[in-house]
């Protein structure tokens, strides 16, 4: 796939061959991968494939234009974000302004200049990497280095979405630091902060490579576990109970901290439940797992925590 | 209209960048194919292809450092956008792709 040798891929549309090959040894000094298609119609499905850190639109093609493709791109969620450079011909400012209207980053016109294209190319592959960087940073939470709330919203719908479409299992855990509050006031925030980052390391060390953790919010963590079903996640939540309460704390060692848990799970088609159903269902738990005397995990089947939800599979 | 035989070859501007050496022989060497083909395609009265055709030698007329060739096929390119037309188009046209067809005849190499 894309981006395996460290350079990033440049994505040519253009119908002609000989801008295909012009540009193949324009830029063979620059420092990335050029895939190329002559056909407009492939040009989303081309940067679906590559994940492009750029592309080098042509305007004026047979069938789908550049316009046209520049649209579709813009609509695609995987590639809106790609940076585009749109070539053509016409140096009227009428397309010109269209073109960036509809998206675009920059625009060169042919006959390349050469250094002028290499600069603009360069100068779309620095945005992209600051886009992607920002992209990453934007689902990172600083304390833990776990995905945050945004990371967790997006990625809890992208596995809600592909359980339902392909029957798998999937169990969602939502975790609570017992007594969060007290362990703040009474031996301060970088106590209470240690405790964050500890459960935080719990939660990766217990953990299974496809599962993911996120930071929800405050002292709640969520872990989502793809293809498991409530048995055995339940068994990965009391492991990452377990290994919690076992950890000493310098600040606190006479203190062990604990977590309560709120699990639900499905083992086979989910129906049409939405992910904030199945979100509040293992919240419920949590709050069980609380008012039963914390430091426990309380799991739940899916069919059983939201009645009807998995009757329409 | 001098012909071919006594017009001066054109050479691309391009023909002293060493990126480029290769490229433009091997464009130079497909232009007899391509005269052939646009030929074909006008003779055919195919205006759709023959517009396709005269389209892409105006990207890489320029692209390779033979404008005039680039801004001929332009010139026809812009002619059949407005094709099918009355007759006095299809005279312009057949014009422009003498022309074309001139102009590629004295395209050299070196």
């Amino acid at each position: 796939m894309a981006n395996t040798e460290h350079k990033p891929v440049v994505l040519l549309v253009d119908d002609s061959i000989d801008v295909h090959r012009l540009l193949q040894a324009r830029l063979r000094h620059e420092q990335i991968e050029l895939v190329g298609t002559t056909k407009s119609a492939e040009a989303v499905d081309m940067a679906r494939q590559h994940k492009p850190s750029t592309i080098l639109l042509d305007l004026d093609m047979p069938g789908m234009d550049g316009f046209e493709v520049l649209r579709a791109l813009k609509d695609d969620s995987a590639a809106n974000s790609i940076p585009i450079i749109v070539l053509s011909g016409k140096a009227g400012s009428e397309d010109k302004v269209t073109a960036f209207d509809l998206g675009a980053t920059d625009y060169v016109t042919k006959p390349f200049d050469l250094a002028e294209l290499r600069a603009r190319l360069r100068a779309a592959l620095r945005l992209d990497h600051l886009l992607r960087l920002l992209a990453e940073r934007a689902e990172v939470d600083g304390l833990t280095g776990l995905g945050n709330r945004a990371a967790f919203d997006k990625r809890w719908a992208e596995k809600v979405a592909e359980s339902r479409r392909y029957g798998t299992p999937l169990s969602l855990a939502m975790l609570d630091i017992d007594y969060f509050k007290r362990i703040n006031d009474t031996y301060g925030h970088p106590a209470g902060d240690q405790v964050l980052v500890g459960l935080a390391q719990s939660l990766q060390s217990e953990s299974r490579s496809p599962d993911i953790a996120c930071r929800y919010g405050g002292e709640e963590f969520a872990l989502i576990m793809p293809s498991t079903g409530p048995a055995e996640a339940q068994i990965v939540a009391e492991r990452i109970r377990a290994a919690l309460a076992a950890q000493i704390w310098s600040r606190h060692p006479d203190s062990p901290i604990t977590v309560s848990v709120g699990l639900v799970g499905s083992s086979g088609p989910i129906g049409d439940v939405t992910p904030d159903r199945w979100l509040e269902a293992a919240d419920r738990n949590l709050y069980a797992a609380k008012r039963a005397g914390r430091n426990r995990c309380i799991t739940a089947d899916l069919a059983h925590a939201i009645p009807g939800a998995a009757k329409a599979a | 209209m001098p012909s071919p035989q006594t017009a001066p070859p054109i050479i691309s501007t391009l023909a002293s960048d060493p990126d480029m050496a290769e490229l433009i022989q091997l464009f130079v060497e497909e232009i007899p194919d391509r005269v052939r083909t646009l030929q074909d395609f006008w003779q055919r009265g195919d205006l759709s292809e023959l517009k396709r055709l005269a389209h892409q030698l105006k990207g890489s007329g320029g692209g390779y450092g033979f404008a005039t060739l680039g801004a001929a096929a332009g010139n026809l390119e812009h002619t059949l956008n407005h094709a099918p037309g009355p007759q006095a188009d299809l005279e312009t046209v057949a014009r422009q792709v003498d022309e074309l067809v001139n102009l590629c005849a004295r395209v050299r190499v070196a």
